[in-house]
């Protein structure tokens, strides 16, 4: 059950022709530590807060192509907060002026069934069991990191960065990893990643078209985090034939991640899926990096 | 936050060990600490079979090239300026499957992936070896040709970055940069700036053969190793006030130029080299080769590298006399120097010059200097 509350202040978007992607509160607004009964003033930004900017910036220029434009982002800001939190909520969205077309209000239980049932293309969360649930249930989601300097952070450009590692993969590469151990519920979780974030590259691809090479508020990437330059090339064939040509592409074959992702100008960043495995934690990365 | 899932892994236990205590991931806001222990995956099961593994950036000797040094793209080059990027982008994918020809980067990238070999050999668990990185400013839509050319001419390359136009300055210095090679002169000074050793490559029709067997890197002394404080002095006082200078000041250290950390490091791993008794037959070898006279001049320029504990295989003074015939005669993957008229010198005669604009003498191209005086 969840109680969904559409946002006065934005003008609602065709769910069906847009972009529907739900990010958890706790990542726009920074979950608050103690919990202070009445508070009315705005709540701080959080680390995805950069980032909701950001889509907004892609949403105006695409309406300023063509003012019917369908394929828009829709947010749906998604809450497990308490009932005395809600307006809060909401209150502070409008605070912020962000583009969130609605909230949705429930209890952690119910989370999955209503990004199912608001057909949602992408679920963002800062809670790795959340997003691993999520993924397991076929829902597209990626985790959101903490960004260490949240002043750092572009908000005229939406990076869009996919995982080379996932994309990539082969069955021979999932073959190998069966060796290593998985069982064929990961390995098929594995397959149910690559098969979820399809659909959001086609889109991304869609929407980076209406864009020229150069000056787009949408960028874009590839990144391949331990995996050799060959699966890297693989993925570019695969997003091409997704109609995603991407305009970065990064193959790091180990090399540390975070600093590249922590540069400011690479824009808001967002972390991967994680698959866990009894007693060892693999980093399956695939979804958005942005 | 150290992030770095590699050294995040030391300390654990084994994760090999199937008894090992689970690591379970944590929630909210703290997901970061379990989603960081990665495991370094068995990289043989991962299409990386028969490459060796990668070196952290930290240890290695990281040498960034751009796909424009390392393949002849003219052609490509031409599509762009004369037809803009949509169309050169739709040219390059058009031709994916057409490896690029070598470029002037390439013998030099060759021969680092050489010493790279013999490094496995003597040492096979370091990480002290050269780390080659692709780093480009050119779009994605080039990468699966620039793969495919990587693969074609078998080369050990497996970092790459393609920032779709925007500055790598940053993942360079992400990545530790030890030299940085490009063929874009405004992105090289864009490095050094940043403190990045880096050096511009052009193309060069005549190219003598070099080492298979043997690195050389050779160097000019001022405004590359040294700081360009000699080159000023000239500009200002004349040959005689330089010499007066350099007499007077034969005790004091010149200042590092911007390759003096480059020297460093090469430094470090001929001595791994010679610690295993290979030090006749050493695969590295470097040259100064300065325009400065060995009775005079040269003396400080000695000094400066000894004070640093540096030192190069041989020093060649020319006394101001060209050194395009040296140069030949020595053979260097590649010579650094700061001034177009020696890289230009060089390249005529068949050897693979660096140009690195830094110092007084990019100011004043064409005017006589120190190293055309006599």
């Amino acid at each position: 059950m969840d109680s969904m509350v559409r946002n006065p202040d934005v003008k609602q978007r065709d769910a069906a022709q847009a972009v529907v992607v739900a990010v958890s509160s706790d990542a726009i607004f920074d979950p608050e530590v103690e919990q202070v009964h009445g508070a009315t003033e705005p709540l701080r930004k959080g680390d995805a807060f950069s980032f909701m900017k950001a889509i907004q910036v892609v949403n105006e220029r695409l309406l300023t192509l063509n003012s019917d434009e369908t394929l828009l982002f829709d947010v749906i800001l998604l809450s497990n907060d308490s009932e005395e939190k809600h307006s809060r909520i909401i209150a502070s969205a409008k605070h912020y002026g962000l583009d969130i077309g609605r909230f949705c209000f429930c209890n952690k239980e119910d989370s999955i069934e209503s990004l199912q049932s608001n057909e949602v293309k992408l679920f963002l969360s800062m809670d790795t069991n959340d997003v691993c649930k999520a993924l397991q249930k076929g829902v597209p989601a990626a985790l959101l990191y903490h960004q260490t300097d949240p002043n750092h952070q572009t908000e005229d450009q939406l990076k869009v960065v996919f995982s080379g590692d996932v994309i990539g993969s082969s069955e021979e590469m999932l073959h190998g990893l069966r060796e290593q151990g998985f069982t064929e519920t990961q390995l098929q979780g594995f397959k149910t990643a690559k098969g979820s974030v399809k659909e959001f590259a086609i889109l991304m691809g869609e929407m980076r078209r209406r864009f020229g090479l150069e000056g787009s508020p949408l960028c874009t990437g590839l990144m391949t985090v331990w995996s050799s330059r060959d699966v890297c090339a693989s993925a570019l064939k695969t997003l091409r034939g997704w109609g995603l040509l991407v305009d970065e592409a990064f193959c790091l074959a180990g090399a540390p991640r975070s600093p590249i992702l922590n540069l400011g100008f690479i824009g808001n960043t967002m972390k991967s899926s994680t698959y866990v495995k009894e007693g060892r934690d693999y980093s399956m990365y695939y979804g958005l990096e942005v | 936050m150290n992030l770095d899932p590699v050294q995040v892994m030391k300390g654990q236990s084994n994760p090999k060990d199937p008894t090992a205590a689970p690591v379970t991931a944590s929630s909210n806001g703290d997901g970061k600490g379990a989603w960081e222990e990665k495991e370094e995956f068995d990289q043989g099961h991962l299409g990386l079979t028969t490459k060796p593994l990668l070196p952290k950036p930290e240890n290695a000797v990281t040498i960034a090239v751009s796909s424009r040094v390392l393949f002849r793209t003219e052609t490509e080059q031409k599509v762009y300026e004369q037809k803009g990027v949509e169309e050169y982008l739709r040219y390059q994918v058009e031709h994916e499957n057409e490896p690029f020809a070598p470029g002037p980067a390439f013998s030099f990238v060759k021969a680092l992936e050489a010493v790279n070999a013999r490094l496995r050999e003597l040492y096979p668990e370091s990480e002290e070896l050269f780390d080659i990185v692709l780093v480009t400013y050119n779009h994605a839509h080039v990468g699966v040709r620039l793969i495919n050319t990587i693969n074609h001419h078998n080369l050990f390359i497996e970092r790459f970055c393609m920032t779709g136009g925007s500055s790598p300055i940053g993942y360079l210095k992400a990545w530790q940069t030890n030299l940085y090679l490009s063929a874009d002169a405004e992105k090289v000074r864009e490095a050094l700036s940043e403190g990045i050793a880096a050096a511009t490559m052009f193309m060069s029709n005549k190219l003598t053969e070099v080492s298979q067997t043997q690195l050389r890197v050779a160097f000019d002394g001022d405004a590359v190793l040294f700081s360009d404080e000699s080159e000023r002095i000239f500009k200002a006082q004349g040959l005689d006030g330089f010499f007066q200078h350099e007499r007077d000041n034969e005790d004091i250290l010149l200042d590092r130029g911007p390759l003096k950390d480059f020297l460093a490091s090469l430094g470090k791993l001929q001595k791994k080299f010679y610690a295993k008794g290979h030090r006749l037959d050493c695969p590295i070898r470097t040259y100064l080769v300065t325009a400065r006279s060995a009775a005079s001049s040269g003396i400080r320029a000695l000094k400066t590298l000894r004070a640093w504990g540096l030192e190069t295989d041989e020093a060649l003074f020319l006394a101001g006399a060209p050194k395009g015939p040296m140069l030949e005669k020595i053979r260097p993957h590649i010579y650094f120097d700061d001034q177009m008229f020696h890289v230009e010198g060089a390249a005529e005669m068949g050897t693979v010059a660096a140009h690195v604009p830094y110092g007084i003498a990019q100011k004043h191209p064409h005017k006589k200097s120190l190293n055309t005086g006599n």
